[in-house]
């Protein structure tokens, strides 16, 4: 099969892929609601020029679309479970070396330039159409919005081939991948050291073919590098265990709910990726945020970095609910007596216990950046954040948070529920760290949204089996 | 003999299609019921009603006295319910899958359940393996085996012997006489002929959301006609009404 052909098929596929689910209108929107998003965000860039220079402005928008594309990246390479639970045995074009005469080399290099390809349409080209259309509202040259689009590109770029050299890095050997990010973390540190430039944001400041080029390095060296090294692993061993799960129900009896936590935890420690999956979807976008608030703070000095990296920490966290959905689904438990709202009850439970890992995460970064003063505002911060977010996922999306969040209409109401109160608690915070106790306020109202869901949920008619 | 399942004009509609249009119906206590009918013909939908999984759009059902409607999970506490589709959570072997069904089902004696119907189904073999890797048949083993864990008395199974090989539905086909024989009730929705007409007590044809004949599955056939001939005629009959 020639190229240009493997390609269309990828793009139909990860089209009906979404379109199949709520529809082609209900997907197309998307972009046309992440472009209405980007247009307002541009028009109130004014009101936060006080407070936060426009350079750092341009860093975080930079730094967002950086994460982006490590979040797609980590998805379109390990997601082949998730997809199987959900259209059955999946058979997508990324899996056909077994069953076609196509090298994975070939469908492997075709996937990374179909993720391309369909992502900036999907994401970086509507945010980079809303604020061009934004510009002559702000006294902004509609140039801008050309130049921001190329550096947005080039940023998320950037984050999906690094993941995908690193994820098949991890699939070769996982002292290979930790050898890996120990020199790019050092490399990273050293850059940071020399008051080198994010080649994307020396791009957009000033357009000049250099920092082009560079940042072309950064995603063809990586990409090309992951094409060359890649490997599948069919494993032709069936698996086999030992009955693990009534030893560890038994164990989980006294917090109630246990097969389901029990269940949970198997499903999350036997699944492809494992500890991957925290890697690449946590641990690497949490480094991420860290290293851009190590950086913000030279913009605005009075910032404290532990106040809002748990902010942050709270949202990223709330991505620990889609692992443990991505085995499930309430239809699966349709034919069995068992209430929709336990069902939810377990998963709030097992993302409970979940959430000691961020925790730690947060304890380890007080402890490294000596901020230890301001570690109880910043706890109480993550953990409203993050209870609030995880109440506005299960509310909207049930249990399948990771593909009902492409739906137009669902994501328009998850990004208006959770940015407001996000952007209030972050500049509160930026006032006074103390203010971030004023995010218990959010508690009360993932209570409320937690009752709303169960009933929601529980009236929902299941479209079948 | 008491009325273990009872359906009075069930309708459910989608939109403006009708899945199920005023079926009424029963099925006595130590019968095996087959509900016979095409592709699309409303079978999974009337299950799905009859189990508490949606609610009717009209009509009304009583299962063991309970109404699905309003009490679905007591009906699904007593019943036992073979979907046609489902598969059971991939990352579980198949014994911690049966294991989580009697925990939800708050049962006892859980290994001398689970041995029994590896045994019976014949894949003890496969206790420890990742549901996942098991094959289609094994997995509708193993759904065969949750719905009967906890001994139910009636049981309802949407496609009894799919992705089955002909040895393990002989040996499900053997059970399920045996289980009525013993008092139990079982509906069974198949659009395979020779099941309804080996196994059936009474069948109810459905085709487009019609109950198109309800009786004694030899009633269908007929003096010297197949029930494939039957079945045929009532359902393109109806088509070309």
């Amino acid at each position: 099969m020639p190229v240009p052909d493997l390609f269309s098929a990828m793009m139909k596929e990860e089209w009906r892929i979404h379109a199949t689910i709520f529809g082609s209108a209900g997907f197309a929107f998307f972009p046309v609601v992440v472009a209405i998003f980007a247009f307002a965000g541009s028009l109130a860039l004014p009101l936060f020029s006080d407070t936060l220079p426009s350079t750092a402005m341009a860093m975080l928008a930079l730094a967002f679309f950086l994460l982006a594309g490590v979040m797609v990246g980590s998805f379109g390479t390990m997601g082949r479970e998730f997809m199987n639970r959900r259209f059955g045995q999946a058979s997508l074009v990324a899996y056909a070396s077994r069953s076609l005469p196509l090298s994975e080399r070939r469908i492997f290099a075709t996937f990374i330039v179909k993720d391309t390809v369909y992502y900036i349409l999907l994401y970086v080209l509507p945010a980079a159409a809303g604020f061009t259309a934004a510009a002559p509202f702000i006294a902004l040259d509609p140039i801008w919005g050309l130049r921001a689009f190329v550096s947005l590109a080039l940023a998320f770029l950037i984050g999906l081939s690094a993941v995908c050299l690193l994820s098949t890095l991890y699939a070769r050997s996982i002292g290979l991948l930790a050898g890996t990010v120990v020199v790019l973390a050092g490399a990273g540190l050293a850059a940071l050291g020399m008051n080198a430039v994010f080649p994307p944001y020396a791009f957009l400041i000033d357009p000049a073919p250099g920092s082009l080029a560079l940042s072309l390095i950064l995603i063809l060296v990586p990409a090309a590098a992951s094409v060359l090294l890649v490997t599948v692993d069919y494993p032709d061993r069936t698996k086999r265990f030992t009955n693990r799960f009534e030893p560890l129900a038994e164990r989980l009896c006294p917090l109630g709910s246990a097969h389901f936590i029990a269940k949970d935890a198997l499903d999350l420690s036997r699944s492809e990726g494992g500890a991957g999956k925290v890697i690449f979807s946590f641990i690497l976008p949490l480094g991420l945020v860290w290293v851009c608030l190590r950086i913000l703070i030279r913009f605005i000095p009075g910032i404290d970095p532990l106040v809002v990296f748990a902010i942050l920490l709270g949202v990223i966290s709330a991505t620990i609910y889609n692992w443990l959905t991505e085995f499930d689904s309430f239809t699966s438990y349709a034919f069995l007596p068992v209430e929709v709202s336990a069902v939810i009850d377990g998963k709030l439970k097992s993302y409970a216990i979940a959430n000691l890992l961020p925790v730690a995460v947060l304890v380890l970064a007080a402890a490294s950046a000596g901020g230890a003063g301001s570690l109880l505002p910043a706890l109480a911060a993550f953990l409203s954040v993050s209870v609030y977010t995880l109440a506005v996922t299960v509310y909207l999306c049930g249990l399948s948070p990771n593909i009902m969040l492409y739906h137009a209409w669902v994501f328009l109401r998850y990004v208006l529920m959770i940015s407001p109160a996000l952007l209030l608690l972050i500049f509160a915070s930026l006032l006074d760290p103390a203010y971030a106790f004023g995010s218990l306020f959010l508690v009360p109202a993932a209570g409320l949204l937690i009752a709303r869901a169960r009933s929601k949920w529980q009236a929902w008619d299941m479209p079948g089996y | 003999m008491r009325q273990m399942i009872e359906a009075t004009e069930l309708t459910k509609n989608y939109g403006n299609v009708a899945a199920v249009n005023g079926i009424s119906f029963s099925v006595m206590e130590g019968e095996l019921f087959g509900l016979l009918g095409p592709n699309g013909s409303g079978k999974t939908t009337m299950i799905r009603m009859l189990t508490g999984q949606v609610r009717p759009t009209a009509g009304s059902a009583r299962v063991m006295g309970l109404d699905p409607a309003e009490d679905p999970i007591g009906v699904r506490q007593l019943i036992g319910i073979v979907p046609e589709q489902e598969t059971p959570p991939s990352f579980l072997t198949a014994e911690e899958y049966l294991h989580f069904v009697a925990r939800i089902r708050n049962l006892d004696r859980i290994d001398e359940r689970c041995d029994r119907w590896f045994d019976l189904l014949g894949f003890q073999e496969k206790r420890d393996v990742l549901c996942k890797d098991l094959s289609r048949g094994t997995r509708q083993k193993l759904m065969v085996a949750q719905a009967f864990l906890h001994e139910p008395r009636l049981v309802l199974i949407d496609e009894p012997l799919i992705n089955l090989d002909p040895i393990v539905q002989r040996t499900v086909k053997d059970f399920l006489q045996e289980y009525v024989r013993d008092g139990g009730t079982v509906l069974i929705s198949t659009h395979i002929l020779e099941i309804a007409e080996e196994i059936c007590d009474r069948v109810g044809v459905l085709h487009d959301g019609k109950l198109l004949y309800c009786g004694q599955t030899e009633g269908l056939a007929g003096p010297g006609r197949s029930l494939e001939r039957s079945f045929l005629d009532l359902v393109r009959g109806d088509a070309g009404a």
